[in-house]
């Protein structure tokens, strides 16, 4: 009985090692090969580099190639990044929040409408989408190809139905008291939302924030349909894209793009991995 | 001047549900009222009212000289402490008190003072840089008083603030509680379905069923005339007993076998009533039934006995029907006994049949 206790135990720490190793092993490739030359990785792309100072060398090409432009992406990806996070985390909460409060038919609806978002997948909408764009344009003369705004915009929507999910159930475990309590302290509604429930939805919100910027900033296919590769508007991924050509790929500046991009995003996700937990677990235990 | 008057207030939900129905209701300046009844009666959704919580379906709300029908819970000048004690869980007990008053614009100086003073009266000024995560049960209980004090307000409305605490701490906090009311003088109205807290804090109580007023009196009213059968039953622990009678020549009551002679105000009051010979439901509370130690009155069977420390419980059997009494523990009644009980008919009460109405209150 015990060593069979012992036979589980080994085998289930083996097999959790393994997930590791297969997990980290492409990441443990962009560190050692982005410290190489483009000659060295082909040469042996799995062996440590000689000299660690290339990976300096390396991002200075990178931060100065003119045709890559990857100081511009860097801002782009930054502000799409920012914006989008913000306005998907306090919109899909003001939703939520409405949708929670308001016991109603329609709020039901509405709500299934949200869910229904996570379940169409992107690659259904995506040429509609672009399609759609085009003819806003044409009609308006709103332009939502090709700009920031229009990217900003796109992933509000595509974000916004997790966002609505998770915040809809967490605000189901606030108790309706605390807002009868501001209530009568004298807050009005916008203060209720924004000095009672948004400080109480910060775990939510932090894994909101954490999950969403992953993708935004990792995101290759929207932005290469929303603002096209090569073209004036880029963001880090796409940008990365510019260094693989059709005949010559530039693999040293290309994993040395990708840890510098990959870097913020570890690095956050790092501090906030405590706040993902708690969010993801908030409001199914009391 | 803070005192809450009510007329004809309803309350009736999209649903249809009437929760409250015509309720008339004076509270006078610097009382405690309760407002007590099972659950579902309307007593929460009537103080909800007050706070403005809740839309008034029809009747009217004043509170002081001005009528707040439509006026919002924040210039109401009431403060209302919930059942979950509703603390900020993201504020610090200090910023919780304060935060009403930094709504109102309050200079920081009064903030302070205010919340030290409400903080020395209730005893937490060791905790207002505390978290309520960080509180027990009966601390926040005391912050949420706290928060209520703070604000200064004309009418304290309070929902089953005791519900969450173990009995113990209740027994305290109640005690807290009449101290609060004694020392700040403001109006209380006081929510709860606990008779025990409705009997020893209120000044006045206001005894709900199925969303009407079912008596409003002072406790001892309340306990020795109640107005029906539903108030009789509902205030006092154990419940009153009640058996079936018949009125004979307006001078008797008949129960059964046995006969008990009407005091000289049964008599007057079933005369007035002209229920001289009516079928009644007869009511008499535990202790009003005593154990001869003769063999004297009516003799009965020991099926439970109850010890409550100094007290003790026995319910008893006389014929087919089950009874009631309470006696001092030292009385050694045991399970199976045999013995001989006098019903004092002088503590008799005697309700209508059909209206449950006393016949003489």
């Amino acid at each position: 009985m015990k060593s069979k206790k012992k036979f589980v135990k080994w085998s289930l720490t083996f097999i959790t090692l393994l997930l590791f190793l297969i997990t980290i092993f492409p990441f443990f490739i962009v560190v050692i090969n982005s410290a190489k030359s483009s000659l060295e990785i082909i040469t042996d792309p799995i062996s440590f580099p000689q000299k660690w100072s290339q990976l300096f060398t390396n991002i200075k090409t990178i931060w100065t190639s003119p045709s890559v432009k990857y100081a511009s992406s860097v801002y782009n990806s930054v502000i799409i990044t920012v914006f989008s996070l913000i306005f998907i985390s306090v919109f899909s909460a003001m939703a939520a929040w409405v949708l929670v409060r308001r016991k109603s038919r329609s709020s039901t609806i509405i709500f299934l409408i949200f869910i229904s978002g996570l379940i169409i997948p992107f690659q259904v909408v995506m040429f509609p989408l672009v399609s759609l764009f085009r003819n806003i344009y044409e009609v308006s003369g709103v332009k939502m190809l090709r700009t920031l705004y229009g990217m900003i915009f796109t992933y509000i929507g595509f974000g916004a139905p997790l966002a609505v999910f998770m915040f809809h159930g967490f605000i189901k475990s606030i108790p309706f008291e605390l807002e009868e309590a501001a209530l009568i302290d004298g807050c009005s509604k916008p203060q209720i939302f924004f000095m009672i429930i948004l400080p109480i939805l910060k775990p939510i919100f932090v894994t909101i924030s954490i999950l969403n910027a992953i993708w935004i900033w990792n995101d290759f296919l929207l932005p290469s349909l929303i603002l096209g590769i090569g073209q004036d508007v880029q963001t880090i991924p796409l940008a990365i894209a510019g260094f693989a050509g059709s005949f010559v790929k530039k693999w040293d500046l290309i994993m040395t793009a990708v840890l510098m991009a990959a870097a913020p995003i570890v690095v956050g996700f790092i501090i906030g991995q405590k706040h993902i937990i708690k969010g993801m677990v908030s409001g199914s235990i009391k | 001047m803070a005192n809450v008057k009510i007329s004809n207030l309803n309350k009736k939900y999209p649903n249809g549900f009437h929760a409250v129905k015509d309720v008339n209701l004076e509270i006078i300046d610097k009382e405690f009222m309760i407002l007590v009844g099972p659950s579902g009666c309307g007593k929460t959704t009537t103080l909800r009212m007050i706070a403005g919580l809740e839309e008034i379906t029809s009747g009217e709300m004043q509170i002081g000289d001005q009528i707040v029908n439509d006026v919002s819970p924040k210039d109401r000048n009431i403060a209302m402490v919930f059942q979950n004690y509703a603390l900020y869980p993201h504020m610090t007990v200090y910023d919780n008190m304060a935060f009403g008053l930094k709504l109102k614009k309050t200079p920081k100086a009064e903030i302070d003072e205010r919340i030290t003073k409400a903080a020395r009266i209730l005893d937490i000024e060791v905790l207002l840089k505390r978290k309520p995560k960080q509180l027990s049960g009966g601390q926040r209980q005391r912050v949420a008083l706290g928060r209520a004090i703070v604000r200064k307000p004309e009418v304290f409305l309070m929902d089953e603030p005791l519900s969450n605490l173990d009995a113990k701490l209740r027994v305290q906090m109640r005690a807290e509680l009449i101290k609060l009311h004694n020392d700040l003088k403001t109006t209380f109205i006081y929510v709860t379905h606990d008779q025990t807290e409705a009997m020893t804090m209120g000044t006045r109580i206001c005894v709900m069923n199925n969303g009407l007023v079912q008596q409003v009196a002072d406790p001892r009213t309340i306990y020795n005339s109640p107005a029906n059968l539903f108030v009789a039953g509902f205030i006092g622990a154990p419940q009153m007993n009640f058996f079936p009678g018949r009125i004979v020549d307006g001078k008797f009551v008949e129960v059964e076998d046995h006969t008990f002679k009407l005091s000289e105000k049964m008599m007057k009051a079933v005369k007035e009533k002209g229920k001289e010979s009516a079928e009644v439901t007869v009511g008499i509370r535990p202790e009003d039934i005593k154990i001869s130690n003769s063999q004297e009155g009516i003799s009965a069977k020991v099926e439970v006995t109850e010890l409550l420390g100094s007290d003790l419980n026995v319910y008893f059997k006389i014929g087919q029907r089950s009874y009631i009494l309470k006696t001092e523990a030292a009385s050694g009644i045991k399970l199976g006994d045999d013995i001989y009980t006098v019903f004092d008919s002088e503590k008799l009460h005697l309700f209508d049949l059909e209206t449950e109405e006393s016949l003489v209150y």
